[in-house]
């Protein structure tokens, strides 16, 4: 067998072994979903002046990522990787969801601490996906994340929107847009190996 | 000169090199998944699985999900440590070619 035959092989390994990983990291939409679902709850706030604005949009953001991630995940290889990506986001949207309910309840919700509380959530999940999937891009929005979670604890009414809507902006939508275009280059990419 | 490695006939055809290769990045495929990730057809698929099933490098389960038929292969100790022998005499190979 030449020598150019066994490098093939090699490279036939590399490429398979990277195309069962690269199934855990296509879901740049949520990023997206929840990013819009974020400032359609916003705007509904400001304008609508109508309490139902958030629960309802956080929970047809969450009933629309259920349903699609389940068809997404039918015939799909389930990873290490994968489910411990999963289990950071859904662990993060759980405890968010608790505190957020129980402020709520308690009539202790102000928009300063849910900032606060969101980004340094988000800044949590972001930077632990980050690290595991040794993506920088995902780091950034960490750094996105925190600085609006920060601006929440320092700043005015104004600056802290402004640091929410645009925390959205790029931790979460541009982000989501950019992860989407690089799983579709991808996938153009890696037609059938073998 | 020390002895070239020879290489696993099971795991050196291309396509039955491929799906090991895959199920070794996850815990579990679907055949379908393989399907699409290989393009291969699926009477190819089914034989070359076959034999990394005899070889004991693959394991199979057959169950049923909201009433469908779902085949699962997985890797086996067996066969991991078959396909990191054959990347180690790979690599002995091209490095004695160079």
């Amino acid at each position: 067998m030449d020598e150019k035959n066994l490098a093939e092989r090699l490279k036939l390994i590399e490429s398979m072994v990277s195309e069962g990983r690269r199934s855990t990291t296509k879901w740049g939409w949520t990023f997206v979903l929840w990013g819009v679902a974020y400032l359609v709850a916003t705007a509904w706030t400001t304008w609508g002046k109508s309490w139902l604005a958030w629960p309802v949009t956080m929970t047809a953001a969450a009933v629309a990522t259920s349903v699609v991630a389940s068809r997404m995940s039918r015939g799909q290889a389930e990873t290490t990787l994968g489910r411990a990506i999963g289990a950071v986001w859904i662990g993060m949207g759980s405890s968010l969801t608790v505190v957020l309910i129980c402020l709520a309840v308690s009539g202790r919700y102000d928009g300063r601490v849910f900032v606060a509380i969101v980004g340094a959530m988000l800044a949590t999940a972001h930077a632990t996906s980050a690290m595991i999937l040794k993506w920088k891009a995902q780091f950034w929005c960490a750094v996105v994340w925190l600085v609006a979670a920060v601006a929440a604890c320092f700043g005015s009414d104004t600056v802290v929107a402004i640091a929410f809507l645009g925390a959205t902006l790029l931790g979460q939508i541009v982000f989501g847009i950019y992860a989407m275009v690089l799983e579709s280059r991808r996938r153009r990419q890696g037609a059938a190996h073998a | 000169m020390p002895e070239l490695p020879e290489l696993n006939p099971v795991i050196h055809g291309k396509l039955r090199l491929a799906l090991l290769s895959l199920l070794s990045g996850v815990d579990a495929a679907e055949f379908t998944w393989l399907r699409e990730k290989t393009g291969a057809t699926d009477g190819n698929l089914g034989a070359q699985l076959m034999k990394l099933e005899e070889a004991g490098y693959v394991s199979v389960e057959k169950k049923f999900v909201l009433r469908k038929p779902q085949t699962l292969y997985r890797m086996t100790e067996a066969g991991r440590a078959a396909l990191t022998e054959y990347v180690a005499a790979l690599k002995q190979l091209l490095g004695a070619a160079i």
